[in-house]
């Protein structure tokens, strides 16, 4: 009796998990799917009202018109090189900061770290032109490295990732420490592979973000070879309206690179790594 | 506060400007030689050259400029951007300088403005860009004048729209030449109109008597604007009064009582509407959902008639006077080597000429800058297809743009909002007069 | 911890040099901007120095109302996001052999163009026709001018950005369940725990420094919110500035008026304000940890 009856509140539990999950993914994957369907729609359906859900006829020809009206195939190269390279700068400046602010003890290291927390208050949008005139005094204007070097590091970030290292307990440091071993070692032995997870997911964050960004990339580039791809979507819009299915076309072009990669490293974060850190 | 038609400053700057042009080019190169004199020695020089040699041809070819490359920064998109690229390339390939022009999109309007304050701010401005004048007044004294090169180098400046005239020289000198301009127009249901017996309204009275029809057996607003802030500043000059002056609201006057009268009847009577959900006109009318409204005629394209009816496009309704607000930028300099300047200059009087902006206008649905264009065969025959080219030629003579002062941004926006929530509120016309003075009044 | 050493800055070396010249430097130019009268962008100063900006800012009836509209802001995103968040990302990771499909799933938000999601949301909250609209009338709820009135705009607003900061949040503490050892949760299993004292007892304070994270930092973008503003209302702060928020009103100040003075000091009053409320919650988290200890 006792038995049957968990075993149904187990069900019932198990009903109303799924439902709740199904229900809010429903939710949440609408605006993609709205996207992709929008990409496919004319030019009219796209605007009408009531909306229709689907096209009536797939507009495939949007994804051609949308990738032949920039240079797509030298935006795609041009981002991808800046977002492996300000990826790459990230995580390497994130984990030697985080591991810093976690483990060592250092002279002002609340003052450092507080000034840190508090760069993160003060709204971007007032920053933009003081820091686009730092560019143009380095001669950055039309490089990589105007649009890599001032996003390599994210106190975002480094938050984040200071909380993940606070997590591993005290013991394993005074126990490599007993074995000689040096913070650096402890830090690439120890700390990274037990939060690899973490920085997997900092990685995507920013690679997200890298890859979306739009004004500053524009700012401090003027030619065609040195734009990304999100510049590109700026094509389908003028002063009197937009033309939104081919938007929703770039869009679409724009994001399946992330979603690709993001399918590539989930399993990394899925699968639990905490035990083979444990044993380093 | 202080206007930014600062004459007396902005003078000695210009001056400055083609002194400094002119020592950087002898320092650098001497066969310039228009160009290594003060501007009023190649202004008498030009000038010579073009009473001595009966082609205005050979004149140009004695110019010696130097084969440059000058940049463009401009937020044109998609069509526009392509057409812009064939002028370019048509200007390139056979201008006898061997100037090329690079052009750099910007992103749209707003990006664009925010890159040329900040490399206003860097000192790295490009050769040439568009700008609406608002852009400017920030660093007017780094644009190049071009009174000097209008009086000494141009097809007839006299050809150029006047209020497009009077816009590009309200600063004190001739800061740019128009370009992309476009008309505020009245798009309407024609298939509603006619199924109501309506005609495309000319006057405020006839507006009126639209929305009570429309109202009355559509149970829909008859019309709505895109732009309040400049269907008050229409309104307000339509009925005879200033919108405003150097020091302040200029409508506190009987007119401008009137105006704002009219506007809020107009919406308090459920005559015209907000856009509603965050739509924008264009779709709005393309979905039935309202019978008319004021917008741009560069925005027509984005009007749909695929659910079968048609559109009409008529001059915006006047009243003791015609007025419809024009849109749209000019063409600006800002390069400093006087060679580059010539280039420019060389460009600009390309873009400008009858035949380009002819082209232009057909091409993208701007409106051509010049009087000239508009008797040309090709344009009168584009009119003739194009409903919304013929409704804005009608308003040429009486388009205007918003005077440019300090305040001039600030009560645009403040118009906008204070106008809506006036709306929203059913606010009495009294009020709201009162309370559109005060919200003007406070941005001085 | 051990004694104190500069090693620790060699660490963060990297990482200071970027911030001093990209964050730091910028900043304190915009604070100088927030004390000078007239700042002219081109020539870097203005023509005095004073507290002008701040009174005007201060008698800005639209400064006051996107400070009053933001609070009410953060106080309903930031809890319901978390606490959303934190019970999908539970049942995420509990979801046996579809926990990837999922995962995937509430992940997309994150990688949706602002475009899509702006356009998508206006049809949601359309008088008309919209979706939200559509589910109240099932419940003799008349449709409602979400985008068109002013008291539901700012609704409107948290409505939305509670589910656009969900997925991030979602992301985070998936992230943070992993570092919480299968062990833990065997045992529960085998003393048959029941769920919500697993939830209370071992995940949450399992994932605190996460949640804490997402608290802070939820706080601070939330402050900071605009593109949420700027993509719902399509460029616009809503109905007659019903939705306004500080950081809106600060670009408007900055790239629409070119009133930079006004505009650095908005900035610098939310800066304070967000500092303050940082430095109470730190306080806060460390007075409940002193006494559980």
């Amino acid at each position: 009796m006792n038995k049957t009856s968990t075993k149904i509140k187990k069900i019932i539990g198990s009903i109303i998990k799924y439902l709740i999950l199904t229900l809010g993914a429903l939710f949440t994957i609408l605006p993609f799917v709205w996207m992709i369907l929008s990409s496919l729609k004319t030019s009219s359906e796209i605007v009408m009202a009531p909306p229709t859900f689907f096209p009536a006829v797939p507009q495939w020809s949007n994804y051609v018109k949308a990738w032949n009206t920039a240079p797509f195939a030298r935006y795609l190269l041009n981002t991808v090189i800046i977002t492996l390279c300000s990826t790459c700068g990230v995580i390497v400046t994130t984990i030697l900061s985080a591991f810093a602010f976690s483990r060592l003890n250092f002279p002002g290291k609340k003052l450092v770290f507080s000034l840190f927390l508090s760069t993160l208050m003060i709204p971007g949008e007032m920053l933009i032109i003081t820091n686009y005139i730092t560019i143009t005094k380095l001669k950055w204007i039309d490089t990589y490295q105007a649009m890599i070097i001032p996003w390599i590091s994210s106190v975002f970030y480094i938050y984040l990732l200071t909380q993940f290292f606070m997590q591993v307990p005290d013991a394993l440091y005074l126990a490599a420490k007993v074995d000689k071993c040096s913070d650096f070692k402890y830090m690439i032995k120890i700390m990274v592979p037990m939060n690899k997870q973490a920085i997997i997911t900092i990685a995507i964050l920013n690679i997200i973000s890298s890859w979306n960004s739009f004004l500053w990339p524009l700012l401090v580039t003027n030619s065609d070879e040195m734009r990304v791809l999100s510049t590109g979507l700026v094509q389908f819009q003028t002063e009197a309206g937009a033309s939104y299915e081919l938007i929703m076309a770039a869009s679409c072009i724009l994001v399946m690179p992330i979603i690709i990669i993001y399918l590539f490293l989930r399993k990394y974060i899925i699968e639990g790594v905490t035990r083979s850190g444990l044993k380093g | 506060m202080e206007m930014k038609r600062i004459g007396a400053t902005i003078l000695t700057a210009a001056m400055a400007t083609s002194m400094l042009a002119g020592c950087s080019s002898s320092t650098t190169e001497t066969t310039a030689e228009p160009a290594t004199e003060t501007s009023e020695a190649a202004t008498q020089e030009a000038t010579t050259e073009a009473t001595t040699e009966a082609s205005s041809e050979t004149a140009t070819a004695e110019k010696n400029i130097e084969a440059t490359e000058i940049t463009f920064w401009h937020a044109m998109s998609g069509a526009l951007e392509e057409e812009l690229t064939a002028l370019t390339d048509e200007f390139n390939s056979t201008n006898e300088y061997g100037i090329t022009v690079t052009l750099v999109n910007q992103g749209k309007y707003s990006d664009l403005e925010t890159k040329l304050m900040a490399s206003a701010a860097a000192g790295t401005l490009p050769d040439m860009a568009q700008a609406y004048n608002n852009y400017l007044t920030e660093y007017i004294d780094m644009v190049v004048p071009l009174d000097d090169f209008i009086a000494t180098d141009f097809d007839n400046y006299e050809d150029i729209l006047e209020s497009y005239r009077e816009e590009t020289s309200e600063f004190g000198f001739i800061h740019g030449l128009p370009f992309n301009k476009s008309a505020y127009v009245l798009f309407y249901n024609k298939t509603m109109f006619d199924e109501l017996g309506l005609e495309a309204p000319t006057t405020w009275e006839e507006l009126e008597a639209v929305g009570e029809k429309v109202l009355a057996e559509k149970n829909i607003p008859a019309f709505g604007v895109d732009d309040r802030a400049g269907f008050v500043e229409a309104t307000i000059r339509q009925n005879g009064g200033t919108y405003l002056t150097e020091t302040g609201a200029g409508f506190d006057s009987e007119e401008g009582k009137e105006a704002i009268e009219y506007i809020m009847n107009l919406y308090n009577n459920g005559y015209a509407s907000l856009p509603a959900d965050g739509e924008y006109f264009s779709t709005i009318l393309s979905n039935g959902q309202i019978a008319s409204y004021i917008g741009s005629s560069a925005g027509a394209s984005y009007i749909d008639t695929s659910s079968g009816w048609e559109l009409g496009v008529a001059p915006v309704p006047g009243n003791k006077e015609n007025a419809a607000y024009a849109a749209g930028t000019n063409l600006v300099m800002f390069t400093q080597d006087a060679n580059k300047q010539l280039a420019t200059w060389e460009y600009m009087k390309f873009l400008t000429s009858t035949e380009a902006t002819t082209e232009w206008a057909i091409a993208t649905g701007y409106l051509p800058v010049r009087e000239s264009a508009y008797e040309t065969e090709e344009y009168k025959a584009f009119m003739e297809s194009d409903i919304t080219a013929a409704a804005a030629y009608e308003e040429k003579d009486y388009l205007f743009v918003t005077p440019t002062f300090d305040a001039t941004t600030a009560v645009r926006s403040q118009v906008n909002s204070t106008l809506e929530e006036l709306i929203l509120n059913k606010t009495d016309a009294e009020t709201a007069f009162n309370t559109l003075l005060e919200t003007v009044n406070a941005q001085y | 911890m051990e004694k104190k050493s500069v090693k620790g800055w060699i660490y963060i070396l990297p990482s200071v040099l970027i911030m001093c010249v990209f964050t730091l430097y910028p900043l304190i130019r915009a604070i100088l901007m927030s004390f000078s009268e007239n700042y002219s962008l081109i020539k870097g100063t203005g023509t005095a120095f004073g507290l002008g900006n701040y009174q005007e800012l201060f008698t800005d009836k639209y400064f006051l109302k996107a400070i009053r509209n933001t609070s009410i802001y953060v106080v309903f995103v930031v809890p319901l996001s978390i606490t959303f968040s934190l019970i999908i990302a539970v049942l995420i990771n509990n979801s046996g052999k579809l926990k990837g499909l999922f995962q995937t799933v509430y992940f997309l938000p994150y990688v949706t163009s602002v475009i899509a999601i702006g356009i998508v949301w206006r049809w949601i909250y359309n008088s008309q026709y919209g979706l939200l609209n559509y589910f109240l009338g099932l419940f003799g709820i008349s449709p409602i001018g979400w985008l068109n009135e002013t008291q539901y705009s700012l609704p409107a607003l948290i409505i939305f950005s509670i589910w656009k900061s969900m997925a991030f949040d979602i992301l985070i503490f998936l992230a943070g369940l992993q570092t919480i050892s299968k062990d833990v949760y065997d045992a529960a299993k085998v003393d048959s725990t029941p769920a919500w004292r697993v939830f209370f007892r071992i995940t949450v304070p399992g994932i605190a420094p996460m949640i804490a994270y997402a608290f802070i930092m939820g706080i601070i973008s939330a402050f900071k919110v605009y593109n949420e503003v700027f993509s719902l209302f399509k460029g616009s702060a809503g109905p007659a500035n019903s939705a306004i928020t500080v950081v809106y009103y600060i670009y408007d100040q900055f790239y629409n008026n070119f009133n930079y003075g006004v505009a650095a000091a908005a900035a610098v009053v939310l800066f304070l304000i967000i500092l303050g409320l940082t430095m109470l919650q730190r306080g806060i988290s460390r007075l409940v940890k002193n006494k559980n200890s």
